[in-house]
């Protein structure tokens, strides 16, 4: 699933990031890597995502949360 | 030649680090043939001379913005003798991302881990033994903010660069980037962390407040009203200076005015010691205490971590201009003072990001606009009528605001480049106070000196052209101007008086209605009041008939959308050349909010005059 459709309060697993390597960089120098866990905190329509990821509190853009792909754990 | 180099991403406490160290032997340029502030500086330790380098903010060293590139390639160049990697110690995994990517580099570094302050509040504790053994570089505990540790950070400085010491390690990674390096680099960061910190809780729970501030709807309505109460508070900090500054031209102008008389000097040059220059200290003085009450209150904002939260609110609605989340803080800063609007776009992360929020930031009408407006509404229309003249400025805001994000956006912001927000939300932590206020104090005295000398410059000119001997304004070499240009100016909705006063708010908007004052009820000369910042002078009821006499409703319409939409004022000019380093983009965004606002004044004073010509 993508992880723009995860529920808040619910935890992750990064599957993929896509192949944009701007975005890629960015999106990892900042701390979401594949195969990273993360928690989303918040989730709200129009809104950035809120991602818990290692120890950090992310705000990620809605479109760009519609390119990661996520598998949900323990749900 | 000990040169050192400061490396971190934004939020890694680099430029506190820079500012502390170097204080005011500072010097801001460009990096050659790029538009990315190069910011450097010394400082003297034990005798010798040592100059930092504050390498532009960026997240980590892939080559993707001019920032990344310029920042590899100094540090390959070996230009600096040594490299000091910024961490936050309360993050520490995520932000050890840039030592990892760092590593690459084989160059003389330390690490410090700053923020410890805060990983201490969050109850964590960092081996730094233990990881500066795995590394095989120093690596010093520190924070920032607190104004404690320089001493030891400068001596461990000057150990370093006599016996130099480089990583011994480095991540497992091919040189394109990949899912995987990126993966390679945190298993390298995990292994040098391993026992030596104990990591942060995994569940993550909002505070209380941030379940209000987050809020899609009233997170924004409760952001907003704290701002408002933030402009109250920078009020009450800068009253204090504003009413000893306003006493100033009473104190000190008359003892100069007989002092030189009594020597027979010129009354020329008497008008110009004992009103103008008085007058202009006061004008400064006003305005750096404005632009230090704003800094104050946004920095402890920032400080806390309030806009980050703000970011994250409008990201959204900023994103439809081409700009990102972050805009959000100059931009409200602008609802002050579009100064400190200006100097706060510091903490975008491109030049391009930069220059545009800044023009954004322009169309956005300060707190003194708002203080001219309804005096001057009111003496042509109902209140209902000023009520309806303030919506239709606020309404204008945001179509100006789009049609500058139609205009210069591609240029400045080009598609490609336009990423959207990723931006960490940090704790809610307390401010650093003495910090706050020692920035505000360096963007306000920065404003001063930079103040004292175009305002003088620009305010003698202006004197010089209303100058009067006869002490009527028709004999002045602005009536003359004005009144010959007029056929040009009528066109746009404005005479020679309203078009005199639309200049002068391009200078201060706190002399329009001094202006208005003397062109229209000849109270007193322009020279007087251009300058003066407080409208205590200004009789609004004969300026009122006077002006209700002169001119139609229309045209005062008119002029009010153009003085509000114009320029807004020299310093904000000044400061927007200051941060932009770019005298082609400076002139252009005068040109055309000069230029937009008399077009603007055209179409409101046309659709106007059939009802109140």
């Amino acid at each position: 699933m993508k992880l723009s459709e995860m529920r808040a309060g619910t935890s992750g697993t990064v599957r993929s990031l896509g192949t944009d390597e701007r975005f890629l960089s960015r999106i990892t120098s900042i701390g979401l890597t594949e195969q990273a866990n993360f928690q989303v905190v918040k989730n709200d329509r129009k809104m950035p995502v809120l991602v818990y990821v290692r120890e950090t509190l992310l705000a990620l853009n809605r479109k760009d949360c519609d390119k990661i792909e996520v598998s949900e754990v323990g749900a | 030649m000990n040169c050192i180099a400061l490396l971190g991403q934004p939020n890694s406490g680099k430029s506190t680090i820079f500012n502390q160290l170097t204080g005011s032997r500072q010097h801001v340029g460009n990096w050659p043939g790029k538009t990315v502030e190069k910011k450097d500086g010394t400082y003297t330790y034990k005798n010798t001379k040592y100059t930092v380098v504050d390498l532009p903010g960026s997240y980590g060293l892939s080559g993707n913005s001019d920032e990344e590139i310029i920042t590899e390639r100094f540090i390959k160049s070996g230009e600096a003798d040594l490299v000091c990697v910024l961490v936050d110690s309360s993050q520490l995994e995520r932000s050890m991302y840039m030592l990892a990517d760092f590593a690459a580099m084989d160059v003389p570094a330390i690490l410090i881990l700053n923020m410890m302050d805060v990983a201490k509040g969050q109850g964590k504790t960092v081996d730094a033994g233990l990881i500066s053994q795995r590394l095989g570089i120093p690596v010093l505990p520190f924070t920032a903010a607190e104004g404690k540790g320089y001493e030891e950070l400068k001596s461990l400085i000057e150990a370093e660069l006599k016996n130099p010491h480089r990583l011994l390690t480095r991540p497992d990674v091919t040189a394109k980037a990949s899912a995987e390096n990126g993966n390679a680099k945190f298993e390298w960061v995990d292994g040098i962390l391993d026992g030596a910190a104990n990591a942060g809780k995994m569940q993550f729970k909002l505070s209380k407040f941030d379940r209000v501030l987050l809020k899609p709807f009233w997170g924004k309505v409760v952001t907003v009203g704290i701002i408002l109460v933030g402009f109250l508070a920078a009020m009450l900090i800068m009253s204090p200076f504003m009413s000893a500054a306003s006493m100033l031209p009473k104190l000190i102008g008359p003892p100069i005015a007989n002092a030189l008389s009594a020597l027979h000097v010129h009354p020329w040059l008497v008008s110009v010691f004992s009103l103008l220059l008085p007058n202009t200290l006061y004008f400064c003085i006003s305005m750096s205490a404005f632009v230090f009450g704003v800094n104050v209150v946004f920095g402890f904002l920032e400080e806390i971590g309030f806009l980050a939260r703000a970011s994250y609110q409008f990201d959204g609605a900023l994103s439809k201009l081409g700009l990102q989340g972050k805009a959000v803080a100059p931009i409200l800063m602008g609802m002050g003072c579009t100064i400190g609007g200006a100097s706060g776009t510091r903490v975008l992360d491109s030049w391009g990001q930069k220059m545009l929020t800044m023009m954004v930031v322009w169309a956005v009408p300060c707190a003194s606009i708002w203080s001219i407006i309804p005096v001057i509404s009111g003496m042509f229309f109902p209140v209902w009528g000023t009520a309806l003249v303030c919506i239709g400025i606020i309404a204008y805001i945001f179509i100006l605001m789009f049609v500058v994000s139609k205009i210069f956006g591609k240029k400045l912001v080009p598609e490609e480049t336009r990423s959207g927000m990723i931006m960490e939300l940090p704790p809610f932590h307390k401010a650093h106070w003495k910090y706050v206020f020692k920035e505000a104090w360096i963007k306000c005295f920065d404003m001063f000196k930079r103040a004292l000398k175009t305002v003088t410059l620009v305010s003698v000119i202006f004197w010089a052209f209303s100058f009067s001997p006869s002490g009527n304004i028709e004999s002045s070499l602005l009536y003359k101007v004005g009144t010959f240009i007029e056929p040009v100016t009528k066109f746009f909705g404005m005479g020679w008086r309203t078009f005199m006063a639309f200049i002068s708010a391009a200078f201060a908007k706190e002399a329009v209605l001094g202006t208005l004052n003397a062109v229209f009820a000849g109270q007193s000369t322009v020279a007087d009041v251009a300058f003066n910042a407080s409208a205590g002078g200004v009789d609004a009821t004969v300026l009122s008939q006077a002006m209700t006499q002169a001119i139609s409703g229309a045209e005062a319409l008119a002029f009010m959308f153009a003085c509000t939409f114009s320029v807004p004022c020299l310093m904000a000019l000044s400061t927007t050349y200051k941060e932009s380093h770019s005298f082609a983009w400076t002139a252009k965004t005068a040109a055309f909010y000069i230029g937009a606002a008399l077009v603007l004044s055209c179409i409101v004073y046309h659709i106007a005059l059939p009802f109140w010509g």
